[in-house]
């Protein structure tokens, strides 16, 4: 059986389901206590769970993180929450210098399964507040970085996340909360950390995307379906490890690639899928790999210049076209 | 808010924010403590000998490092009495300690069996974490000592959260933390014991101050007279101690250690120490430190200190230093001898424990190495 919820309540589900079942886990975080999270999805949990069990820390990320992977070596399954991906800046060397490599340097004696969670996304915030990180996590090996983009990968993820032994960095996103879509509810539903998911077949063009973007790339492939374009979209949902196989397979059948992302394009996923694209399924190309990302600037506050910078629908749309060589939408019969 | 009743310490006898450090042997060795000395002979004798094998890896480091063997050492000479003082202070392989990189003195006497650590150093298969980290990381997982990050004091924040884990546990364990006077310079430092000291739990932090970072003085480091008052921006207090005297940094960490976990919260230790040799293999210090300087230092020898102290009491006799020397040699050639029998650690061993399951593409990246490799 399923029921339709949203991510956030997915994400409240998979925390409390495994608050239940096991012990050892518990919250760590700013504003996660009596005020519930910024995004709501520790709210009440203070109460339920007690204090011992979401504990509010002082504000300093390298220290939430950090206390989260000693804690995680101590033997505890901590789940740390951090405000936004652009306050993961703050914990960087805990991260990258701690969380990702203790297993490997340790030789497996110690392990740090601790669990980042953050929220990506913008909105009339500003330069520091609306920034996209996810290719840095993912470029370092040891961490298990996902970004789902549905509410049954969120629910699912994060449960596998908090039983498994990896650090796994866990982006949400702060648009897509209210999102909704269907859940097992079954309360050992796990989904295992890793593999893309072909979402929409397609013969046409492949668009790949992840978390929000997933959801401007199946926009446009309503769109363009309308005109008797069809568009694979692929929810890449994972970035470390990347399962570049699911996105060649589907090059080698429709011959086109879009790529969409939230931030900027320089060096950053899109980059990588396409490099490994073009390594792997170089022959299968008709046309050159597009890639849509934000304009290569500092998010601006104001609402009119966020709107250019963000990517959306329409340029999805056109990407498809571009890759595709069409100037002229295809007349539909 | 209702505190919980925490047991009443059995011993206070430190005073935190000293105008002096605390020390408990003069120069010539002779007890000055207020309180009376508890420790039998064996464990005053064993701290000489931790001391003095300290000294000499130390040494063998050196040569190790000349030879092309090693490619890095921090050396820990005028360490001894600290690290090995905190050492002792632990409950051997129940609390857990968060060395930093010039802390080999704490893990060998902690018992780190000597071929794990010149399997470590050299990185040959003695070494039980597989050659993958750099020297002077001294480890073990049965012994619980976890030395990770080279970062400058990134491990101290982890040590917090161990000590908050062992609270929320309540496994009746401490988490000891070392770092040298540059950390406290750090983010990372503020951030874990202000989080520790909120929080209560069980953590030492103790400061080797040896007044130099790499080249740095501390004057340059910092606007406090002593690390120790730094405490005082947390809410919890702080030690002032000379750490060339192995008995004060004994009995103040064990001091910490004891009120930590009897729940008590968090004490922050400054050891007073000196570096003889650079800061490590990669520098020069007579470019930074004056010679005269060095040589006022070397007058106030730990392991000597401690000497007068043992022949004040007949526990010490030249003929006694003499077999432990022959002792000390052996040991220490033949774990070395033994770590580079082990051999060379198989390439393949690369791919493993990147994650805690294997993953698919490091095992393309395994097949294609074998292939080169045949």
């Amino acid at each position: 059986m399923a029921r339709e919820i949203t991510y956030r309540d997915a994400l409240r589900e998979a925390l409390r389901e495994e608050m239940y079942r096991d012990e050892r886990v518990f919250l760590m975080g700013e504003d996660i206590g009596a005020y519930g999270g910024s995004y709501a999805v520790t709210r009440g949990f203070l109460q339920e769970f007690g204090p011992k069990r979401v504990r509010d820390t002082p504000i300093a990320e390298l220290g939430i993180v950090g206390a989260g992977i000693g804690a995680a070596i101590g033997g505890l399954r901590p789940v740390v929450e951090l405000m936004t991906i652009n306050f993961s800046l703050l914990a960087l060397d805990q991260i990258v210098n701690h969380a990702a490599k203790l297993h490997y340097m340790f030789n497996g004696q110690f392990t740090a399964p601790v669990v980042i969670r953050t929220a990506a996304g913008f909105g009339q915030l500003g330069a520091t507040h609306s920034q996209t990180f996810e290719h840095w996590f993912a470029h370092v090996p040891g961490l298990r970085v996902v970004m789902p983009a549905v509410p049954k990968d969120a629910k699912g993820f994060l449960k596998s996340a908090i039983r498994g032994n990896d650090p796994v960095i866990f982006i949400e996103h702060s648009l897509i909360y209210r999102n909704r879509g269907e859940v097992p509810d079954d309360e050992d539903f796990l989904l295992p950390l890793e593999g893309a998911e072909v979402r929409r077949e397609g013969t046409d063009v492949t668009i790949v995307s992840w978390s929000r973007g997933y959801y401007l790339a199946l926009g446009a492939a309503e769109e363009l379906a309308r005109e008797g374009i069809e568009c694979e979209v692929i929810d890449l949902r994972v970035l470390r490890p990347l399962d570049i196989d699911t996105v060649v397979r589907s090059v080698q059948k429709t011959n086109r690639l879009v790529v969409v992302e939230e931030g900027w394009r320089t060096l950053a996923m899109g980059a990588e899928i396409a490099a490994a694209v073009q390594e792997k399924a170089f022959d299968y190309l008709d046309a050159p790999i597009a890639r849509v990302g934000s304009l290569e600037v500092p998010m601006p506050y104001a609402r009119n210049l966020e709107r250019l910078v963000v990517p959306n629908k329409d340029q999805v749309v056109e990407a498809v076209r571009q890759v595709l060589y069409q100037k002229q939408p295809v007349a539909v019969g | 808010m209702v505190r919980e009743t925490l047991p009443v310490m059995e011993t206070e006898w430190f005073q935190p924010f000293t105008e002096q450090p605390i020390a408990l042997l003069s120069e010539e060795g002779e007890w000055i403590g207020d309180f009376p000395l508890d420790l039998d002979e064996t464990l005053l004798r064993q701290l000489y000998r931790d001391m003095l094998a300290v000294r000499l890896m130390d040494e063998r480091f050196t040569v190790l490092l000349r030879t092309g063997k090693i490619s890095f050492t921090a050396p820990m000479a005028g360490h001894e009495a600290a690290q090995v003082g905190v050492a002792h202070a632990l409950r051997r392989g129940h609390d857990w300690a968060f060395p930093y990189y010039r802390d080999y003195g704490l893990a060998l006497a902690l018992g780190v069996p000597l071929v794990e650590i010149f399997g470590q150093m050299i990185g040959t298969r003695a070494d039980p974490n597989k050659g993958r980290q750099m020297p002077c990381h001294p480890s073990s997982r049965p012994l619980n000592i976890f030395a990770a990050a080279s970062t400058v004091a990134s491990h101290i924040p982890p040590a917090t959260g161990a000590a908050l884990s062992m609270k929320i546990q309540g496994t009746g364990q401490v988490a000891v933390c070392t770092f040298g006077d540059g950390a406290t310079s750090e983010g990372d430092w503020y951030a874990a014991i202000n989080f520790a000291a909120v929080q209560r739990v069980p953590a030492v932090f103790v400061c080797e101050n040896n007044r130099y970072a790499i080249s740095v003085p501390y004057s340059c480091q910092t606007a406090t007279r002593t690390i120790a008052e730094k405490a005082h921006a947390f809410g919890i207090p702080g030690y002032h101690v000379d750490g060339m005297d192995v008995l004060a940094s004994y009995y103040v960490s064990r001091e910490a250690i004891e009120r930590a976990r009897a729940g008590h919260g968090p004490s922050l230790v400054e050891l007073v120490v000196y570096r003889y040799g650079a800061h490590s293999s990669a520098d020069d210090d007579s470019r930074y430190r004056p010679r005269e300087e060095v040589e006022l230092w070397r007058q106030r020898d730990p392991l000597v200190r401690y000497q007068r102290f043992l022949a004040r009491h007949g526990l010490w006799s030249e003929e006694w230093e003499r077999q432990l020397r022959e002792e000390i040699a052996r040991e220490q050639a033949e774990a070395i001898e033994a770590a580079e029998r082990a051999g060379e650690v198989p390439a393949e061993w690369m791919f493993d424990d990147v994650y805690a399951e294997p993953l698919w593409h490091l095992e393309r990246q395994r097949a294609l190495l074998r292939a080169e490799l045949q």
